[in-house]
């Protein structure tokens, strides 16, 4: 899984977030501020105008601050009613109805089911939700006005940030309550659809000892969705089989008289949720001195860096915070490596490479060899004693890890012309597994997120919008947020080829991207133009919430946990969208004409 | 004199499109004043101004000029609401809710607790004659029914003022005579009421004092008996006569031993007013008000 930025300790996150978030909204406040009072002074005269303001901003704290729970909640009651009225359930149906043919179309023969599965159920039930969200949420406010409802409600001693929180917390609830039914429901599908038996026939099996009662036994399956294990059975007659499709069984064998049978468990280890230790990655060239990056080998995508075999050319992976209690039976490696083959080589036979646990401080270090993998994780298990360089034992806590738990792992590609390509998260250390029932409902947490952040958009625009443009909108907001990283490029000028105006030049006049504009006039009227499009686009960045990343169902889909620090950060970043949302929904809506 | 509840000065009222240009000036220059248990009628063509008027004093319209003030607060405090009833020209209801949710969620909406939004509902429901069908959702309803549950929303919160909005408009002769009754009943009570209303005779049965307009201007001001009063004429009216006696009437009512019942002045309708001053006003625009101030009256 690519995971291209690191994540911040929650605690150490928060007050860098909340300094931002302050100063934005304060700008924000200010200019909201400046321009009402334009606005005012303009129709009413500069000293009326202020008064009109100060008056405006005492009625709307008014307004946050006498809240009433009681017809908040009648609001949102009526929101609720409205959308079983409008037929939310419809959304549901077709959930259903996805699911119900869905297993037609669900390839069982590919390498790994369980990521197929997941990733469909958490697409479909993110569009589901998220689409259902949006039109409940954009239309309602329209359609009131239009029919006039709020007629009768604006009469009423109804603040209007009751009204623009009841409608957010009654759509919220809908979609709140809509998620945890599919997520149920996908859950169960999940399971059901990866659920399975092998039968083993007993001919298939052979054993190494004399008879099959003694000595160790191993076989083969018969095939069950598209494919099968091969086992091995110790001499008590237990075992298990190798892991195919991402998932393995355990085998135990059955005697009744002289019948002997074979009973195979259900599939293990497709849902999981590991909990990686990642270290922090550097390099070293051929020569062997230490870089940032490895080598480029002509991939446009630069996450992965390479590393030369057959020369001094390494990646090491410092770790730290390692404890001896953390990894009872050995230090579980995964990794999954790039190959970059500058010649076929034997292309039966993987590339050999060997990974160096090297204690940091006093320099003694121990190889274990291994074979790459390519397109999938390899799991090395390195055990609790070594044999160094020289040839002694060596034991991994005492010896290798330092007293205060640093490692270093050192990965070389030991056949000459060929690469390794890695990034930071390809190797780390599977501390343990996290439930994955936990990390499912977690991956819903972050599509929930999503759904509030589209209601409370979606009810925000409506306050001033018809019901088709604010949809618009909204869909508008949703889609920029999900090209955050692409706009910050464009912002801040890293993508080649320049701004609108420059990169229309260049098309124009038929040149690439990477001369430069012979300086002129003309350039520097182009530069001037698409700084003030650059400067346009940080505003916009400053206040657009990176929409995707808020959901992490990549980590449920890949196996991997949701780190506990990053959910917080996500909730926290709603939260902090959400609050000026209804504040800016709240005094939209104060300021303008219920009837028409 | 009692306390002004409704008070308008100055109040225009100038629609605008998208660009901040003038559509139409709805209201112009209104000064009224509503006070304290009477029956206020505000009447007009369609497009005079009525309906500008009353959203603006219910504040789902700002003014563009001058000051509307309830209970002596602007129209756009919604405090004032807690004291306020008011029933729109169509009853914009939410119609997949039945009479008693409707009741409850408007109770709701005035923080009433439970208890007594279900006394209040119960209450309502009985008084408007919707007990039979309270379960049904008002997408079910006539126009008559709409109306009085609309009615009864309006009357929720006991309100001191309630404001009607056409309350007559689209309802049978007995529909109209029983909210006639109710609205005298609610004179009774001590309660303001404000309504607005195209329908003539309706006004001239229950209203104290009116206000005509047109053009959104303010035409004709005052108190329905006076207004309609014509103070050159004398009529009498007399019963028991004969037929001969009627042809001599005039000159010898006393001399035939006719019994005198009344004697005073005649009035028109107010129908007959109305027209004329729709009349009067096309034929010579402007701003006029021929009858009595504000502070005539009472």
């Amino acid at each position: 899984m690519v995971i291209d930025t690191e994540l911040l300790p929650f605690f150490i996150w928060l007050p860098l977030a909340l300094g931002s978030w302050l100063k934005v909204t304060g700008i924000l406040c200010a200019v909201a501020i400046l321009f009402s009072y334009l606005v005012a002074a303009v129709r009413n005269g500069p000293v009326r105008g202020a008064q009109l303001v100060g008056a405006g901003l005492r009625g709307g704290i008014a307004d946050l601050v006498f809240l009433s729970p009681r017809r908040t909640f009648a609001l949102a009651r009526l929101a609720i009613q409205e959308s079983l009225h409008r037929r939310v359930l419809v959304a549901f149906a077709l959930f259903a109805v996805i699911l119900l043919f869905a297993t037609w179309y669900l390839d069982e023969a590919t390498d790994n089911p369980a990521r197929l599965y997941l990733s469909f159920v958490l697409t479909t039930t993110t569009y589901l939700v998220l689409l259902m969200a949006l039109f409940l949420s954009v239309f309602s406010l329209p359609n009131d006005i239009a029919n006039r409802t709020l007629y009768t409600i604006s009469t009423k001693p109804v603040r209007p940030s009751e009204l623009v929180l009841g409608r957010m917390l009654g759509f919220a609830l809908v979609g709140t309550v809509l998620l945890t039914v599919m997520g149920a429901v996908s859950y169960v599908f999940v399971l059901r659809g990866l659920s399975h038996r092998h039968e083993i026939l007993p001919q298939k099996v052979t054993s190494a000892g004399d008879s099959q009662a003694a000595g160790p036994t191993s076989g083969r399956t018969e095939l069950a969705q598209n494919h099968h294990h091969d086992f091995q059975l110790d001499a008590d007659g237990r075992g298990r089989t190798d892991v195919a499709q991402g998932h393995w069984h355990s085998v135990q064998v059955v005697r009744d008289g002289d019948r002997v049978t074979y009973e195979v468990g259900p599939p293990q280890g497709a849902l999981t949720a590991r909990v990686p230790i990642y270290g922090k990655l550097s390099f070293k060239d051929r020569t062997g001195t230490p870089t940032q990056k490895g080598y480029n080998v002509g991939n446009e995508w630069t996450y992965r860096s390479f590393i030369e075999g057959g020369t001094l050319s390494a990646a090491i992976w410092h770790f730290s915070g390692l404890q001896a209690e953390m990894f009872p039976n050995g230090l579980p490696i995964e990794m999954t490596i790039r190959v970059f083959r500058t010649h076929k080589g034997d292309i039966s036979k993987g590339i050999l490479g060997r990974l160096v646990l090297r204690n940091p401080e006093t320099g003694l270090s121990a190889p274990t060899p291994f074979v790459a993998k390519e397109y999938s994780t390899d799991l090395q298990m390195i055990p609790l004693e070594l044999t160094d360089d020289q040839g002694k034992k060596v034991k991994l806590f005492g010896d290798l890890v330092t007293p205060a738990g640093q490692l270093d792992i050192q990965m070389q590609c030991l056949e000459l012309e060929q690469y390794f390509g890695m990034a930071q998260p390809d190797l780390y250390l599977r501390a343990r597994d996290a439930s994955f029932t936990t990390n499912f409902i977690k991956g819903y947490v972050g599509i929930w997120l999503q759904m509030l952040l589209v209601v409370g958009a979606g009810v925000m625009l409506s306050t001033f919008l018809n019901g088709a443009v604010a949809m618009l909108a909204t869909f508008a907001m949703m889609l920029a947020g999900s090209f955050v990283t692409t706009i910050r490029q464009l912002a801040f000028g890293e993508l080649p080829g320049g701004g609108p105006v420059e990169a229309a030049v260049r098309i124009f006049t038929q040149r690439n991207l990477t001369t430069k504009l012979e300086p002129s006039v003309t350039t520097q009227a182009i530069n001037l133009f698409d700084e003030g499009f650059r400067g346009a686009l940080k505003t916009l960045l400053a206040v657009l919430p990176d929409f995707t990343s808020l959901s992490d169902t990549d980590y449920v889909v890949h196996g991997f946990d949701i780190p506990g620090d990053m959910l917080l950060t996500h909730v926290v970043t709603t939260l902090a969208y959400l609050v000026p949302i209804f504040v800016a929904a709240f005094l939209f809506f104060r300021t303008r004409e219920v009837a028409r | 004199m009692s306390e002004a509840v409704v008070e308008t000065r100055n109040l225009s009222k100038v629609y605008r499109d998208f660009w901040g240009r003038q559509k139409v000036r709805a209201l112009k220059a209104l000064d009224l004043e509503v006070r304290r248990g009477e029956i206020f009628g505000l009447l007009g063509p369609n497009g005079s101004g009525k309906t500008t008027t009353m959203k603006l004093l219910l504040g789902l319209l700002f003014p563009t000029g001058g000051e509307a003030l309830v209970f002596g607060k602007p129209a756009t405090d919604v405090r004032k609401n807690e004291r306020i009833g008011y029933l729109p020209e169509e009853s914009y209801l939410y119609r997949f809710l039945n009479a008693e949710e409707t009741l409850d969620f408007y109770g709701r909406l005035f923080d009433m607790p439970a208890a007594t939004r279900r006394e209040r509902t119960k209450q309502l429901i009985d008084m408007v004659g919707l007990s039979n069908a309270k379960r049904r959702p008002l997408r079910e309803y006539s126009k008559g029914m709409t109306r009085r549950i609309g009615l009864a929303q309006a009357l929720i919160n006991d309100p001191e003022l309630i404001m009607l909005d056409e309350p007559t408009s689209g309802l049978d002769p007995i529909g109209t005579r029983e909210i006639k009754d109710l609205i005298l009943k609610l004179r009774e009570q001590g309660k303001t009421v404000l309504l607005s209303s195209h329908l003539l005779a309706d006004v001239q049965d229950v209203c104290d004092r009116i206000a005509i307009l047109h053009h959104g201007e303010l035409k004709e001001l005052g108190r329905v008996d006076s207004l309609l009063t014509i103070g050159d004429e004398t009529v009498v009216r007399a019963a028991g006569l004969s037929d001969a006696a009627k042809r001599e009437i005039q000159a010898v009512i006393e001399r035939h031993h006719g019994s005198l019942v009344s004697m005073g002045n005649p009035t028109t309708t107010l129908e007959e007013l109305f027209l004329k001053i729709v009349h009067d006003s096309t034929a010579r625009p402007g701003r006029r008000i021929t009858g009595s101030g504000p502070g005539e009256s009472n």
